[in-house]
């Protein structure tokens, strides 16, 4: 082994330590200025700034194939587009935390250093190789995140959703190293790169090493709320301040399949047929259960959870369809992009349930937006906008990430899963238009917020703006995610 | 052919002209020219239809005027747009429909003026897209897009129910279209063997497609392609028994909403069975046909019998429109010259007559503000133009002799009587039935005693009724000029088709198109 720690190691890890020194500067302000909590727009510069900046680092060192600390964290192309996205998507949490009434008031320094904290935890277990790597990543996301939840002051909800979330999350944690323990005890390697080699065919000799696999699956199936392990969701969704809850459907989201596309990029899955049937119909189910919840609730907060829910069965259906190509650069690019399309349309939903809502103890129900496209016709749009992406109408970028995962899919001979899948974003329809319907065809009065939040307002437009530009010319962004990977 | 900029991009220009009309509408300041202005707007369309159909060469089957640019390089997937004989008839019909629609809506749309014309703009963009693309993708692109700005004519400015019927109308056709989302995506994967190595969406390649079929087995690949897209035109059309959003969304929708439904909107299901499902799944259309004759006749009689009992002067025409589609449906499947040629005048024929008759039936409630035909009776002597037009146009819909009704329903029994005599006997009685509740309706609503408002309307004059306006018979006159010169001159128009209907028919088990 040589040095441990070399400059080539420092530029490629750079976006979290520079992530981490930013985080720094709200608390330090705070507490040399006697405790007194600065302008939000302040912070959010500083924050805005920091994730810039580690962003950019991302992309200049990002996708060069290169693993440092001695083969703990890999930055290749996966990398750099799981971890842009992340970054995207915490930014826009942290911009609407620093508008909502729940979030921006005297901690709001506290939750910034927080949610940044969990990106630097997003983007180690975006990168990382190693299964314990993938551990320390995880559980710096999830212990920002539980703190963040917890710290609104009024609500009740909020508190039992921390908690909630915290247990059902510690337990997945457990469920994950207890797997990962079984896999170094049969197979005598954790690093993923390693298991590449050797995982299709242990897979079938080594028992042992099925339960682990098995194991470590189920705690990311937790982590990502597919069914049946999805019942923590809609409550820690809803009892959340709204940017958090964008912040945990879009970034969290996002990092934890990263980390799972890595291990079916092993193509362990190829050695067990029982293991893919089971994931087919997690996947299945999940969309069942997500899209069928979906359509009786009322808490358009709660709506927006099991949507999350059910795209997370789409994507485990692209995860699923990673594991078995032979070509998983594409593949995988069909997740990368439809998690893209995910996030921005899910951010932007948020963001704009964020603006309108009036305290955090007043929740925002699919009909109370009676009336809203004559008051405000802007944003009405616009959350039209990501209703139908959602839907998977064209020309919204939606379709097109639906159109690749499902292509994939069909691609390796999952065409019921497709077909699954596309049965499921029928049902969708009916309540991602339900809003749609309240918003432009029933007068009414509404019990909502009209603030002006510029933020979040520049944050809703470009978001729509993106999902309809991008959508119609998608064909570019997808081949520069395809090209990035092989 | 000049080879300047605007002939060589013309097709673009009919497509995205709309457009750029919606956006200058959202954002034009004044509010009381925007009628104006949209009506402005669709005549500049027509205009450029009209030059369109000047420059089109009607003696070859090739397409003409094609655009072709790579979209989305990596599946292949390019934006690709052409017009032959078959479609440029029903871009003739949008462009026609499209200004009679807005002057037709004039006092009938008095809320949100401008989202409407804005709504109206991006759908005929949809409409005439999806009728001119000839890439599976941006087919699919334009088919779904089409459904948006109609869920909102409908929803905003519809009747009382109206947000169950747009609901209903949008999941029912998402739910045929997903499937055909599938079968895209399937085909486009085994595109390789007829490009050399590259995906394609070009439909161009999906027709040298040679897709396996085993008849009598339904797990065949071309049969499941073929019911994927078949179910996605029909419920579109309507074929019986999917036709049930149809009388909700006509009911509901306002005036200008159920012209452009049943005008335009249910002939991309009808047209796409002619440039998508005849020629691409050539085995399984003929082995499948007698389920669809059956339906379309099914559909015919069920129509009508369902149209002669309802009170609702607007749900009667919705029903009458299940009624012709299958007729449509019907000069389709039975594969001939004659029922083919029909077919398609039959679709221009709908969509002027029945596009009338909600234009009149939108007339008279305005004023009256009532669609019931128990309250009417005597209205001939109250409003005599209103009546002599009236009675043309339903003289067209139920086609006699002279109207154009009667050229495609003509061509349509007689290439049925070809396919078998028994089927053509069991549809002629629909023609029977047509003119029983067609003739029934008007002699219950002009003629016979005085009803009810005929009645309050001698007695009070607030509730007077006044005939047609100069603006509702410059809405007319096109109508009753198109019902007349497409029954007296049939040639004139069905010269534009023939060739290309003949080159379907002659090569339909081995069908490709030529790029001119």
């Amino acid at each position: 082994m040589n040095s441990p720690v070399g400059l080539a190691d420092l530029l490629l890890i750079s976006p979290v330590i520079v992530l981490f020194l930013f985080s720094l500067v709200p608390l330090v302000t705070k507490v040399t200025n006697g405790n007194q909590e600065q302008n939000p727009k302040t912070t959010l510069i500083t924050a805005i700034m920091g994730l810039g900046i580690s962003a950019g680092l991302l992309i200049l060192f990002g996708g060069s194939d290169q693993t440092i600390f001695n083969n703990q964290l890999l930055f290749d192309g996966l990398t750099k587009w799981m971890g842009l996205i992340a970054i995207i998507a915490g930014a826009a949490g942290i911009v609407m935390m620093s508008e909502n009434p729940s979030t921006h008031f005297e901690q709001f320094s506290e939750t910034v250093f927080l949610a940044m904290n969990s990106i630097c935890g997003m983007l180690i277990l975006i990168s990382a190789v190693n299964l314990i790597t993938v551990f320390i990543g995880l559980e710096l996301m999830s212990l920002s995140l539980y703190l963040m939840i917890a710290m609104s002051q009024e609500q009740k909800l909020s508190k039992e959703a921390a908690i909630k979330y915290f247990v059902l999350g510690s337990i997945a944690s457990a469920i994950f190293l207890y797997g990962v323990s079984f896999i170094f005890g049969s197979v005598n390697t954790i690093n993923v790169t390693d298991l590449m080699q050797i995982a299709s065919t242990a897979i079938k000799t080594d028992k042992l090493f099925l339960f682990g696999i098995t194991f470590v699956v189920i705690g990311f199936c937790f982590k990502v709320s597919i069914a049946p392990f999805h019942a923590w969701t809609p409550d820690v969704y809803q009892g959340a301040p709204t940017p958090i809850t964008s912040f945990m459907a879009t970034a969290v989201k996002v990092a934890s399949f990263a980390a799972f596309l890595r291990i079916a990029a092993t193509q362990v899955f190829q050695g067990s047929q029982n293991l893919i049937d089971v994931i087919q119909w997690l996947a299945v189910l999940t969309m069942i259960v997500g899209n069928v919840a979906a359509l009786l609730q009322n808490n358009l907060k709660r709506t927006l959870a099991y949507s999350s829910i059910a795209h997370s069965g789409y994507i485990l259906a692209g995860v699923l369809t990673v594991g078995l190509s032979a070509n998983s650069a594409y593949s995988a690019a069909t997740v990368i992009f439809y998690l893209l399309t995910y996030s921005v349309m899910t951010l932007g939903a948020f963001a704009v349930l964020s603006m309108i809502e009036k305290s955090e103890n007043d929740f925002i129900s699919t009909d109370s937006l009676a009336g809203f496209a004559k008051r405000q016709p802007g944003l009405a749009f616009c959350f039209t906008i990501f209703m139908i992406s959602m839907a998977g109408i064209p020309p919204a970028l939606g379709f097109f990430g639906k159109f690749y995962l499902f292509g994939a899919a069909v691609n390796e001979g999952l065409i019921w899963l497709a077909l699954w899948g596309v049965i499921n974003s029928v049902v969708g329809v009916y309540y991602y238009l339900r809003p749609v319907v309240n918003m432009y065809m029933k007068e009414g009065d509404a019990n909502i917020s009209n603030e002006k939040q510029y933020a979040s307002t520049v944050l809703v437009i470009a978001a729509a703006m993106f999902l309809i530009v991008v959508g119609i010319f998608s064909g570019p962004l997808f081949s520069m995610i395809e090209r990035s990977l092989s | 052919m000049e080879n300047n900029l605007v002939s060589t991009s013309i097709l673009s220009l009919i497509i995205f002209l709309p457009i750029v009309f919606a956006i200058v509408l959202a954002l034009w300041p004044q509010k009381n020219t925007i009628r104006e202005l949209a009506l402005g707007f669709s005549l500049i369309q027509l205009g450029a239809s009209l030059f369109l159909l000047k420059d089109f060469d009607s003696s070859t089957a090739a397409l003409q005027f094609v655009e072709k640019f790579n979209w989305i390089e990596r599946f292949g997937i390019s934006y690709f747009v052409g017009v032959d004989g078959i479609s440029i008839m029903l871009i003739m019909l949008t462009t026609v429909l499209m200004p009679i629609m807005i002057l037709g809506a004039w006092n009938s749309i008095d809320q949100r003026v401008k989202d409407f014309h804005v709504a109206l703009f991006v759908l005929q963009s949809a409409m005439l897209g999806s009728f001119l693309a000839m890439d599976a993708v941006l087919f699919y692109t334009f088919w779904e897009l089409s459904l948006v700005p109609m869920y909102f004519i409908i929803g905003i400015w519809g009747g009382s129910r109206r947000i169950y019927a747009t609901v209903k109308f949008f999941i029912y056709t998402m739910s045929g279209s997903v499937l055909m989302l599938l079968a895209i995506i399937f085909m486009m994967r085994l595109t390789p063997e007829v490009t050399g190595g590259a995906m394609s969406a070009s439909l161009l390649d999906f027709y040298k497609l040679k897709i396996p079929f085993v008849g009598g087995e339904f797990f065949t690949p071309q049969t499941l392609l073929f019911f994927a897209f078949a179910l996605a035109f029909a419920i579109k059309v309507p074929l019986f028994p999917l036709h049930t959003w149809l009388p909700d969304a006509h009911v509901e929708a306002p005036t200008p909403g159920s012209v452009v439904l049943a005008g335009v909107m249910l002939k991309m299901g009808t047209y796409c069975y002619l440039r998508w499902v005849i020629p691409l799944f050539p085995e399984a259309a003929s082995h499948y046909s007698w389920l669809f004759i059956s339906l379309g006749v099914i559909g015919i009689i069920y129509g009508a019998l369902v149209a002669m009992v309802q009170p609702d002067v607007k749900k009667l025409v919705a029903y009458s429109s299940v009624s012709h589609m299958g007729y449509i449906i019907l000069g389709l499947f039975v594969l001939n010259v004659y029922g083919m040629n029909g077919a398609l005048y039959q679709m221009l024929n709908h969509g002027v007559s029945t596009g009338g008759l909600f234009l009149l039936i939108g007339m008279i409630y305005e004023r009256t503000h009532s669609r019931e035909i128990s309250k009417y009776g005597g209205l001939a002597s109250a409003m005599p133009i209103f009546t002599i037009i009236f009675i043309i146009v339903t003289m067209s819909s139920i086609a006699v002799p002279l109207t154009n009704g009667f050229v495609g329903e003509f061509l349509i029994l007689m290439g049925t009587f070809q396919y078998s005599p028994g089927v053509a006997a069991v549809a002629v009685t629909g023609v029977v039935l047509g003119a029983a509740y067609m003739l029934w309706m008007v002699k219950k609503v002009f003629f016979g005693p005085a009803g009810e408002i005929v009645k309050a309307a001698a007695h009070d004059p607030a509730h007077a009724l006044h005939d047609l306006t100069t603006r509702e018979l410059v809405v007319m006159a096109p109508i009753l000029i198109l019902i007349l010169w497409m029954g007296l001159f049939p040639n004139s128009i069905m010269d534009y088709s023939k060739v290309s209907v003949d080159h379907l028919l002659k090569n339909q088990q081995n069908y490709s198109l030529e790029v001119e």
